[in-house]
């Protein structure tokens, strides 16, 4: 039984970082129709922002977390600007956006090798290494701490698309940008925050992932069909979808890897993304099939 | 009555001549001579090592058409039919540890075994083409890439295979000099056998099907298209010359490894180079591989450092979607100034 409670434990511990490394992506696919295969490459790049932060000023990743967003937001609007605001109406273009974010996950890997080399880091504070202990079970702190922040910036997040008027006029973009755009809602601009608002969680979880997992450039390739597979499960653009599939799937996961052995947990993940795209392409709270 | 179904079948004739001329219509001034020309001065290029020592040389021709084996045959897919698969390396994987798992056991020549590796690799798009092409859009995009992390994690555990280590497999007792032969002339030849297939697969009615799925699937399919066979086929014809490609390049860099084949530059490639050069042209993967691997060859004889490899082709593939949708073929027959030696249609 304390093994059950136990690796249930560490997969909600690890589906609360899940969450948010997938919800900007679900986000940014709700308002702009855009696939970003760059997300888990700017991931890595807010981590390397927290790990150098800690490095070299000793700050707690948590607190380098806000940085991290910001400057990732920053990005995030340079990156609308030069590629995207430009490609919004042509044919094809969730298509061709696909491709398009593949190249930008390149060039996002390529420039971080570059700057940093391939090496593994990771940062260390002090409770990435500790844990709770409630009898025989133990919940790693680093974990249990980044899996309560990321819900709490969830939290304010869906606050946010809930009740300011901002928010409004985001969820209208999502629903009928068509609609939007007649009842006076600026749907460039609105299209362009919510890019920067997507990057800038991107950031946020990066700094949660550097003392989470290790990463180095290339890690990102492991991250996007398992950031996929929760977006999709979810329901593209369904941000709660995309919260509940992550802990769904990282509890699976980690029973995978429990019983069979920790290579194949993510294994789960991408066979959960094959599955749900053949079985129920719209996912859990997806409304029709958009992608198809 | 009689009357009527005369009328009737001599419609119908008439209809089917004018899909014939539809299907097999040829652009005027398409030129056969270059690519001819072209092929029979690479035949005879080998000759060069008697005069000294042109290995490097043969490699870079080899390599070249290894890629335009795969680049051809992923437009089958991508170009003619309009869906962009990231995980064309998969094919490459099976083709090449089918065919280097027979070589190591068996010492058959990968050579011999690459037509089989084909018809392998066909089976098995086929059968993925069964479920993955029910997705569509950026969704078969993503199922794509899932492909390519599955066939990653089965290939690093698969002990048979080697895991993580991969096989080495002997290299050939040739004389160093003409060692690269064999596979440089397999390489050749598959080249051009794969792009005189991709252009009489254009100009068949089953081109012309795929191209119709490519601009409208719902139009095409009411028009009396089986899409979903066509697209199965489409898929397993494109794997099959991937396959191909691969089970030769296992014996030619003599072992088998998951991170040769597996490695999600090998897809982006055949992606890059299909749309660079003009996706759904015939000429067009031949120039995106010409130019891609010159520009490769010379970053990393300059730089040397393959970050900013990755970095330069993630910037020129971002440039040319951004700017030259339509690849170099494309766009210069767009605006009427394609140089006729580039008009392979």
């Amino acid at each position: 039984m304390a093994d059950i409670i136990q690796t249930v434990i560490l997969g909600l511990a690890l589906g609360g970082v899940f969450a948010l490394m997938g919800s900007g992506l679900s986000l940014i696919f709700g308002v702009m129709r855009i696939v970003n295969l760059a997300h888990p490459a700017l991931i890595v790049a807010g981590a390397y922002i927290a790990y150098w932060g800690f490095r070299l000023a000793g700050i707690d990743p948590l607190i380098m977390l806000p940085v991290a967003a910001f400057v990732l937001a920053v990005v995030g609007i340079v990156i609308y600007k030069l590629m995207f605001e430009r490609d919004a109406n042509s044919a094809k273009y969730t298509q061709m956006t696909v491709l398009l974010t593949f190249a930008l996950a390149m060039i996002v890997e390529g420039a971080l090798g570059t700057a940093f080399t391939n090496t593994q880091r990771v940062t260390s504070p002090s409770y990435a290494t500790d844990a709770f202990f409630i009898g025989d079970v133990f919940i790693p702190k680093g974990q249990l701490y980044a899996g309560l922040v990321s819900l709490a910036i969830i939290g304010g997040l869906s606050l946010f698309l809930k009740y300011s008027r901002f928010g409004y006029a985001i969820r209208a973009t999502t629903q009928n940008r068509e609609a939007a755009e007649l009842l006076g809602v600026n749907v460039n601009f609105v299209a362009m925050a919510s890019f920067a608002i997507g990057i800038g969680l991107a950031g946020a979880a990066g700094a949660l992932v550097s003392f989470v997992f290790s990463f180095f450039p290339a890690k990102h390739w492991e991250w996007i069909a398992i950031l996929m597979s929760l977006v999709v499960l979810g329901g593209m653009g369904s941000i709660l979808g995309t919260v509940l599939a992550a802990f769904m799937l990282s509890v699976v996961a980690a029973f995978v890897g429990d019983i069979f052995g920790a290579t194949w947990s993510t294994m789960t993940f991408f066979l959960a993304l094959f599955l749900v795209l053949l079985i129920r392409p719209q996912g859990l709270f997806g409304e029709k099939p958009e992608l198809a | 009555m009689t009357m009527a179904i005369n009328d009737t079948s001599s419609v119908l004739q008439a209809r089917e001549a004018h899909n014939a001329k539809l299907a097999s219509a040829h652009d005027k001034t398409r030129v056969i001579w270059f690519p001819v020309t072209l092929l029979a001065v690479l035949l005879i290029l080998p000759a060069l090592q008697f005069a000294g020592n042109y290995n490097y040389l043969l490699h870079l021709v080899l390599f070249t058409a290894c890629y335009v084996t795969m680049a051809s045959g992923w437009n089958v897919l991508g170009g003619f039919t309009g869906y962009i698969s990231l995980g064309h390396n998969v094919f490459f994987a099976i083709g090449g540890y089918f065919a280097g798992m027979i070589f190591a056991r068996y010492g058959v020549s990968t050579i011999i075994l690459a037509p089989l590796a084909g018809l392998l690799c066909a089976a098995a798009g086929f059968l993925l083409g069964q479920i993955m092409l029910k997705t569509r859009g950026p969704s078969f995009i993503i199922s794509s890439l899932a492909l390519v992390m599955i066939a990653r994690i089965l290939l690093d555990h698969w002990q048979f295979v080697g895991g993580a280590n991969g096989v080495a497999l002997p290299a050939n007792d040739l004389p160093v000099q003409w060692a690269k032969l064999p596979y440089y002339y397999a390489f050749v030849l598959l080249a051009a056998f794969t792009v005189w297939a991709c252009y009489k697969i254009k100009h068949s009615k089953f081109g012309l099907g795929l191209r119709a799925i490519s601009k409208d699937e719902i139009k095409a399919e009411s028009a009396g298209i089986n899409t979903r066979l066509y697209k199965q086929l489409a898929f397993a014809i494109s794997a099959a010359f991937v396959g191909m490609a691969g089970a030769i390049w296992g014996e030619y860099l003599t072992y088998i490894r998951p991170n040769i084949f597996t490695i999600i530059l090998v897809s982006v490639y055949m992606v890059l180079m299909c749309i660079l050069g003009g996706k759904g042209t015939i000429a067009g993967p031949v120039i995106g591989a010409i130019l891609i691997l010159a520009f490769n060859e010379f970053f990393v004889a300059t730089l040397g450092a393959s970050e900013i490899n990755i970095l330069a082709t993630g910037l020129i593939m971002a440039l040319v979607l951004m700017f030259f949708p339509l690849g170099i073929v494309g766009t210069l027959a767009k605006a009427g100034r394609l140089p006729r030696v580039l008009n392979w249609d």
